[in-house]
């Protein structure tokens, strides 16, 4: 405004006032990394954006889960205590196998098939509620919620679920490579060395994991007639069912799916914390339906993209990394953590050209 | 200004006396959970650390018990700065085995309070016996005292019900575990129900309702926590009933220990949480400054006192409410 | 104090929009499913339920339900317009708090327990509003989704909460706010006394449970609350603002309503409800509560207003609707447990019936 009077910095200020609306979430991600390396100790370390993915893995699949279902206009409540019905189920199904004689990795294998086989149902469930009997989502999915919850705690009846082998542990906690300063690089497995040595551990294998889920949902979601059709039921199911689009059935793979994807993120919570609880994804519900949000989905269903919810999903993480290492204390935290993600979100919608 | 010329004047005599000096230690404390025990906890460890010359970082409080809420944290902490010594509550007794060996691994001494690794007992070899000790409460113990005294205040008779908080939280479950085997050896004492409030009072009385109008002769009701035990003897109140059932509460806050004087809670445990603090940061600085020659004890364990109307003015007693 | 003098004010209007519900009573239950079924509950759990059908269980029941009933009414107003409000639970909770420490600063400052109570109900309420305000501006001025308005506000008021509580509960208030909160319009013992707001003077406290209390205050203060709500929203011009809205901003903002000032009301409307609920948590308690994470009331209130009839797209729910929305998930839960069922059964009978309700809803829509 004040440089109203210099032509041609108006339009290439607008330019850049527009661009940056554009890439707003990106631009934010990217301030907020660049403000806590200086401002908290320790945050500036390639370790620090382990430490956010490794921990972030569990939130950054539930994430996909909701983004799915948020597209086609509904809500998934359960995907927190399907994580923890997983996260049981698995740890008791590979504990058994392995107990029973399998070889570990077998056991791994087979478990873990069969704990996403599980997982699926409770999607199932709700996808059919949803799709075919019109109950609204909402509902279905909070009841499906108490119906895991109420599962859970009856199969570990008080003691959380334990018992699997050592190579899960290892697998979960494990890292691809592996470097100590004189003692050379090793992969998958962590090299002996003496008590207070650094190692550098790189990569984590639960991320790889994520990471190849993660792009093939983008893949499924923005290349593939899967991937349109979600977005058409989510944006007018009128015109999507006259279009000949099957809405019931991709509404039940969606909920299908999103139970998957909590399954999934349950089998990485028992490799990671070597057990499953029931309540091990209540926590992450919010977290997650709020990166979704953050990364510019609509409520109302039609609009998100991966990309953006896993931008989505590292601002926040980031945001909470920073603070704790900045030694924020924890109710200030709580604080803090509100007034930025709406400050950002505010600016961003100030900003021109994003007027809606 | 006092202090840090008179740490100065220490550091100078120091210097020339023969001995270990060491720097100030630095101390992380990692809680379980956000809530008044572990905020006792703090203060108990502020005032030592304040007292011995440590510097202390206390870690963000994690939202809900759970190696999921806590562990992100704890790495986060520890990757800040280096410390030379970790006080935490293990919120598994398993998830944590591994994080926390490498934090060992690392060179930083580690005491677990409230809440152990494994089983407990770091005095056996085994894959969780890197920590200096474990000071902390002995739930089950707790548990089945609890029990026992709740017992004697109804005439070890009756139906009992407990009002616990979160199934998913290991030393709760501990302390269900230990009462109900307590009761266990009252042949004419019943255990009615076990309700699960979540920590939400409104829940926990809403619970206790129901179990005294399915049951109207229960005679005694164990709290499991501040939330609990609120929840529980506001729903006897409110049935009228106060007196008539007793209620015996796990946790010494101040709103506990005047509903006690005021005759609406019969008994209240209370955990030292300000004292383990102080003993893990004591054992802690004692041991680095001189490794080779203080030998911590494996397992301390401060036990419990209990409150009721007779002794809840004894000026001795009156350290143990959590500030 | 300023409890009774809501209520008086408040009862007015309410007695009126009682006579509108008389009249149209039957075509109200039967557009509504979740009341049939919740009349379904309440008889199966009669014959199922040791001691469940009592008057004394059924007031409890109601009375534990005051903060979870006005939670409702502040998130049906806000799902009404198309919005959500997750804030509510912890804002509830910071009034709570807010309340307990006005009240022991004002304790300390000397001043007599009816002024202590009094001043800080008030202070604490209109304290309430402002997270309201910020969540109502920052949606209407600069466009950001109330999911994440709210979600930001969620963790301010919990934050600041705890801080004001330093994690404690807030003990050492004045003894006669549970016994406020707590009271009953009628006691009566048969053959010995009836006698209004209270026992006779001298009653010994120990035979209380003998004694006939009828109509707890608390629920006179919440069916006023919610019927004055139910009638603004029914009949005024700001209920059909609010329902325009919900249905189309659009068409409301053709129709010359002021769209956002409209909506900074019905924020700044509901973090005072939710305040309510909190300043009343104090009476009902005596104690400054801060909400713990695991309560999840937001969701809670959600799911009632769902129930109740109101649609997440806006321009449908009821108060009253949300009402018996929570007193279903309130009886289910009491009903199912004095029914002998285990905790754990009870969370999956919870979803499994609630769902089966629904389904049958829908299959038969004659029924409505």
């Amino acid at each position: 405004m004040e440089a109203a009077g210099v032509a041609g910095v108006e339009p290439t200020r607008a330019r850049v006032l527009s661009l940056l609306a554009e890439r707003w979430l990106f631009a934010f991600l990217a301030l907020e990394t660049l403000y806590f390396c200086f401002a908290a100790e320790g945050f500036a370390n390639p370790n620090s954006l382990q430490i956010l993915l490794f921990y972030g893995v569990e939130i950054f699949l539930l994430a996909m889960a909701e983004l799915f279902v948020i597209v086609t206009g509904g809500i998934d409540l359960s995907v927190g205590y399907v994580l923890g019905l997983a996260s049981i189920v698995g740890t008791k199904l590979i504990g058994a196998l392995a107990g029973a004689g399998v070889p570990p990795a077998a056991a791994l294998a087979l478990g873990a098939a069969l704990t996403l086989a599980v997982g699926i149902l409770p999607g199932l469930v709700n996808g059919w509620l949803v799709a075919y009997l019109d109950v609204p989502p909402f509902i279905a999915t909070f009841s499906m919620l108490g119906v895991c919850h109420g599962v859970s705690e009856l199969i570990i009846e008080g003691v959380y679920a334990m018992g699997l082998p050592p190579l899960a542990a290892e697998l979960g906690s494990g890292h691809l490579l592996y470097y100590a300063p004189g003692a050379g690089m090793s992969f998958l497995a962590r090299p002996e060395v003496e008590r207070g040595t650094e190692v550098w551990e790189i990569v984590p294998n639960v991320v790889v994991l994520a990471a190849v889920v993660i792009a093939a949902l983008w893949f499924a979601l923005s290349r593939t007639r899967f991937g349109r059709h979600v977005y058409a039921v989510g944006g007018n199911r009128d015109a999507a069912l006259r279009a000949g689009i099957p809405v019931r059935r991709r509404l039940l793979a969606v909920y299908a799916l999103s139970a998957g994807l909590a399954s999934l993120a349950g089998l990485a919570y028992a490799l990671k914390y070597v057990s499953g609880k029931a309540d091990a994804g209540a926590g992450s519900l919010l977290d997650s339906i709020a990166a979704v949000m953050i990364g510019g989905a609509s409520m109302f269903g039609g609009s998100g993209t991966v990309g953006r919810t896993v931008a989505g999903c590292l601002v926040i993480a980031v945001l909470e990394l920073g603070l704790r290492m900045r030694g924020t204390p924890t109710f200030d935290k709580y604080v803090l953590v509100g007034v930025i993600l709406v400050g950002a979100v505010v600016i961003e919608r100030w900003l021109p050209g994003k007027g809606r | 200004m006092k202090r840090s010329s008179l740490a100065g004047l220490l550091l100078a005599v120091g210097g020339a006396l023969p001995g270990p000096v060491t720097a100030a230690p630095k101390i992380l404390f990692m809680p379980g959970v956000a809530d008044p025990f572990y905020f006792t906890m703090e203060k108990g460890i502020k005032a030592k650390a304040a007292e011995l010359g440590a510097e202390l970082v206390v870690a963000e409080y994690p939202k809900a018990w759970g190696p999921e809420h806590q562990i992100p944290i704890l790495q986060a902490t520890i990757a800040r700065q280096k410390f030379d010594l970790l006080l935490v509550a293990p919120t598994s007794t398993d998830a944590l085995k591994a994080p926390l060996k490498a934090i060992y691994e690392k060179g930083v001494e580690i005491i677990t309070v409230d809440t152990f690794l494994g089983d407990g007992d770091y005095s056996k070899k085994s894959d969780y016996s890197f920590p200096l000790a474990y000071i902390g409460s002995d739930n089950e113990l707790g548990g089945r005292l609890m029990a026992e005294h709740l017992a004697r205040l109804v005439g070890e008779k009756g139906k009992v019900f407990v009002e616990a908080t979160n199934p998913d939280t290991s030393s709760v479950q501990g302390r269900v575990k230990g009462f109900k085997e307590g009761i266990a050896k009252f042949p004419n004492m019943k255990l009615v129900g076990v309700e699960w409030c979540q920590d939400v009072q409104q829940k926990a009385q809403e619970q206790t309702l129901a179990a005294l109008q399915r049951d109207k002769d229960i005679v005694g009701i164990f709290g499991t926590n501040v939330f609990s035990a609120q929840g529980s003897y506001q729903a006897v109140v409110n049935a009228g009933l106060t007196g008539a059932v007793k209620i015996a509460s796990w946790d010494a806050t101040q709103e506990l220990i005047a509903a006690l004087k005021k005759g609406q809670v019969d008994l209240v445990l209370a955990q030292k949480p300000a004292e383990m603090g102080a003993l893990a940061v004591e054992w802690g600085v004692k041991y680095l400054q001189d490794r080779k020659n203080v030998k911590v004890p494996k397992k301390v364990i401060p036990g419990f006192e209990f409150f009721t109307k007779a002794n809840v003015d004894d000026p001795k007693m009156q350290q143990f409410i959590y500030k | 104090m300023n409890e009774g003098a809501t209520t008086a004010a408040e009862l007015a209007p309410g007695s009126r929009g009682g006579g509108f519900l008389e009249s149209r009573a039957g075509r109200a239950l039967a557009r509504n499913w979740s009341a049939w079924f919740l009349l379904l509950l309440l008889v199966t759990f009669s014959f199922t339920g040791r001691n469940f059908l009592s008057i004394g269980n059924f007031q409890h029941v109601v009375h534990l339900q005051t903060l979870p009933l006005l939670l409702a009414a502040a998130e049906t107003l806000v799902i009404v317009t198309g919005g959500i409000d997750l804030s509510i639970g912890f804002v509830a909770g910071l009034a709570s708090v807010t309340a307990a420490k006005l009240m022991q600063l004002l304790a300390a400052a000397g001043l007599p327990a009816g002024a202590v109570i009094a001043l800080g109900a008030a202070g604490a309420l209109v304290l309430s509003l402002l997270p309201g305000l910020v969540n109502g501006l920052v949606i209407t001025r600069f466009r950001v989704p109330p999911f994440i308005a709210t979600l930001g506000m969620w963790g301010i008021a919990n934050g600041l909460a705890l801080k004001l509580s330093e994690g404690f509960p807030v003990a050492g208030l004045p003894g006669a706010l549970p016994r406020l909160g707590n009271g009953y319009v009628v006691y009566l013992l048969p053959g010995e006394f009836l006698s209004f707001l209270g026992p006779p003077a001298g009653f010994p406290e120990g035979r209380i449970r003998e004694v006939w209390r009828l109509v707890p205050f608390s629920l006179v203060f919440v069916a006023a609350v919610l019927a004055a709500l139910a009638f603004v929203l029914r009949r005024g011009r700001f209920g059909r603002h609010t329902y325009a809205i919900g249905g189309s901003v659009d068409a409301a903002l053709r129709a010359g309503i002021d769209v956002r000032r409209h909506l900074v009301w019905i924020y700044v409307l509901a973090s005072g409800l939710a305040g309510l609920a909190g300043v009343f948590n104090v009476f009902q308690t005596g104690i400054g509560n801060y909400t713990t994470f695991s309560a999840m009331y937001e969701l809670f209130a959600v799911a009632a207003v769902v129930i109740g009839g109101a649609s997440l797209s806006g321009g449908k729910g009821r108060v009253l609707g949300s009402a018996v929305g929570v007193l279903v998930l309130a009886f289910l839960q009491n009903g199912l447990a004095i029914s002998g069922v285990q905790p754990f059964y009870r969370y999956i009978a919870v979803g499994v019936l609630l769902v089966i309700a629904v389904v049958i809803d829908k299959l038969f829509p004659d029924l409505r």
